[in-house]
């Protein structure tokens, strides 16, 4: 069994979004529950929550930006650019305990203590652009670690894989010039989802060209398409890029439960995703890889997605499954 | 939305006396496919393409053996181009070059004043740029497909249901015939939390068009 870091603390569940918005503390309730009732929380380590130093968070987003988002907090102005990003008191509080969370456990990973992780976090990130909120994000978690890996722990090549149903537009722009950081996208495709982005003709820009990599799903596609994809473009890039690191921008509203998209992935479908990517991070990072949670809403499948998802981090084999026989057909 | 707001105005251009080797070069160094051919004076003589001078060029194979490059110097602009090429005026608008391409199925207008003075170059390409603008393709946003009975104020209401919600409209496209009686109507809404504005149209009695049978172009059925 791995040493699974669990990055959680209930003050992320401070951050509330009012009626009517899917992006709710409960989710993450709901996620934490499912993974204590598998009996699998007293096999992880926790990871201990502060926030985060500003110079962190500058690396990716502007000063502008950060005092405009902790000012609107600070006023409850309500929301933060659109009613999309809905914030209160708390919001700026949350969002730097969620990125300083993630640091410590960047910090443990590199110092051994762990091998990989979960980061039980809210608000989301991958949406969050360097001077902007979007899609209910606000500070780009994923972006802010890999520029954390960057700098204070000098790690030249980091592999960011984002299976959420919506394309990171905020994590691809952070880095579309940078060859240091691979950033790949599974989502909906772009012209039946939101952020409209993340088409696959967009491959990063000047020294960043090829770095980024966009695989796209048509509505009411599922299982099948995710693994033909993944399989064709993900392996590939990924063997010629051979990661250090990986960073996952976990997502879970691709599941057919999930209402905000039109893809009907399967839990098992999310389990084979999640092994393929801890199988690319044995082969090329000795293993190493943090998992952040982004979005997921359908509140009756996140508890056994989770449960399945912190289980494969462990290394806990399930049974094979009918899935995994068919894929290991293919 | 006049064309003199979105034409190219710094033109590139050629002189009639100018070889189509020299033509040729100009356009491959500028990325360009239409060369107007103006007098001193910027008056409009004619426009030269890449494919007339492509047309012009013996062969792809005599341009190897050489030769028939010098040939290619001697020939001027003036003898290859097309005179009185259909132009449009900085006054007409976006639409009138839209159809104007349609009709013509050319890729781009000289633009002229009243005296025929080059003012400008209309392509595709500005059309392209304005219409992915006013598509609001830059911002991050989602499309819905909504079915409705072609008559008035059908509009309104998708327009009331959704605003309710405090959404934003980053455009909208409605595609005039989806079936007899029927038209398709596009929000493209800058929200991520489109599942609530689907719940919301559905409640109100819409009904969403299943995205693999989105369409914009007309289609009726009969």
């Amino acid at each position: 069994m791995k040493k699974t870091g669990i990055l959680y603390d209930e003050r992320f569940l401070l951050h509330k979004t009012g009626e009517g918005h899917p992006e709710i503390p409960e989710r993450l309730s709901v996620i934490m529950r499912g993974i204590e009732e598998a009996g699998l929380l007293s096999k992880l380590v926790a990871v201990p929550v502060s926030e985060a130093r500003m110079k962190w968070i500058e690396k990716v987003h502007s000063p502008k930006y950060i005092h405009r988002f902790a000012e609107a907090c600070m006023l409850d102005l309500g929301e933060l650019g659109d009613p999309d990003n809905q914030i209160c008191p708390q919001t700026y509080d949350t969002a730097l305990l969620a990125v300083g969370g993630i640091l410590n456990t960047i910090d443990m990973l590199m110092d051994g203590k762990i091998e990989n992780a979960f980061c039980a976090v809210r608000p989301p990130g991958h949406h969050a652009e360097m001077m902007e909120a979007y899609g209910f994000c606000f500070f780009n978690n994923v972006a802010i670690a890999a520029r954390y890996l960057q700098y204070r722990w000098n790690v030249s090549r980091i592999g960011i894989i984002d299976f959420d149903v919506h394309h990171g537009n905020g994590t691809q722009h952070i880095f579309e010039q940078d060859a240091d950081v691979f950033y790949y996208s599974i989502h909906e495709h772009p012209s039946f989802a939101y952020p409209g982005t993340g088409r696959e003709f967009e491959k990063g820009t000047g020294p960043g060209l090829g770095a980024t990599l966009n695989s796209t799903v048509l509505p009411g596609q599922g299982d099948e398409e995710y693994m033909h994809k993944i399989t064709r473009d993900l392996l590939p890039a990924f063997d010629l890029f051979k990661p250090e690191i990986i960073l996952v921008s976990a997502g879970f509203d691709a599941h057919a439960a999930d209402d905000m998209s039109d893809i009907n992935l399967s839990t098992q479908g999310f389990s084979w995703i999640m092994e393929t990517i801890c199988e690319m991070a044995e082969r090329y990072a000795g293993g190493r890889l943090i998992s952040i949670l982004e979005g997921g809403y359908a509140l009756d499948v996140l508890p056994e997605l989770l449960k399945n998802h912190v289980k494969i981090l462990l290394g806990l084999k399930e049974e094979q499954t009918e899935l995994e026989r068919k894929s290991h057909v293919h | 939305m006049f064309i003199d707001k979105s034409m190219t105005t710094d033109v590139i251009s050629a002189g009639p006396e100018m070889s189509i080797a020299e033509a040729r070069e100009i356009m491959a160094k500028n990325g360009i496919r239409h060369l107007p051919v103006v007098s001193e004076d910027k008056t409009l003589l004619g426009i030269v393409t890449d494919r007339d001078i492509r047309t012009a060029m013996p062969s792809a194979v005599l341009g190897q053996a050489g030769g028939a490059e010098n040939r290619l110097a001697d020939i001027k602009v003036k003898e290859i181009m097309t005179t009185r090429p259909v132009t449009v005026s900085p006054c007409q608008t976006l639409e009138d070059a839209l159809l104007m391409m349609e009709m013509h199925k050319v890729g781009a207008f000289p633009v002229v004043d009243q005296v025929g003075k080059l003012q400008g170059i209309i392509s595709i390409r500005d059309l392209l740029r304005a219409f992915v603008n006013v598509l609001g393709l830059r911002d991050p946003g989602a499309l819905v497909g909504i079915v409705v009975e072609d008559k008035p104020g059908g509009m309104k209401k998708i327009v009331d249901a959704i605003s309710e919600l405090g959404v934003s409209f980053g455009s909208i496209l409605v595609v005039r015939v989806w079936e007899e009686g029927k038209r398709a109507v596009f929000p493209y809404l800058l929200t991520t939390n489109i599942a609530r504005v689907k719940k919301q149209l559905r409640e109100k009695g819409f009904t969403l068009l299943d995205p693999m049978e989105w369409c914009l172009d007309e289609v009726a059925k009969t």
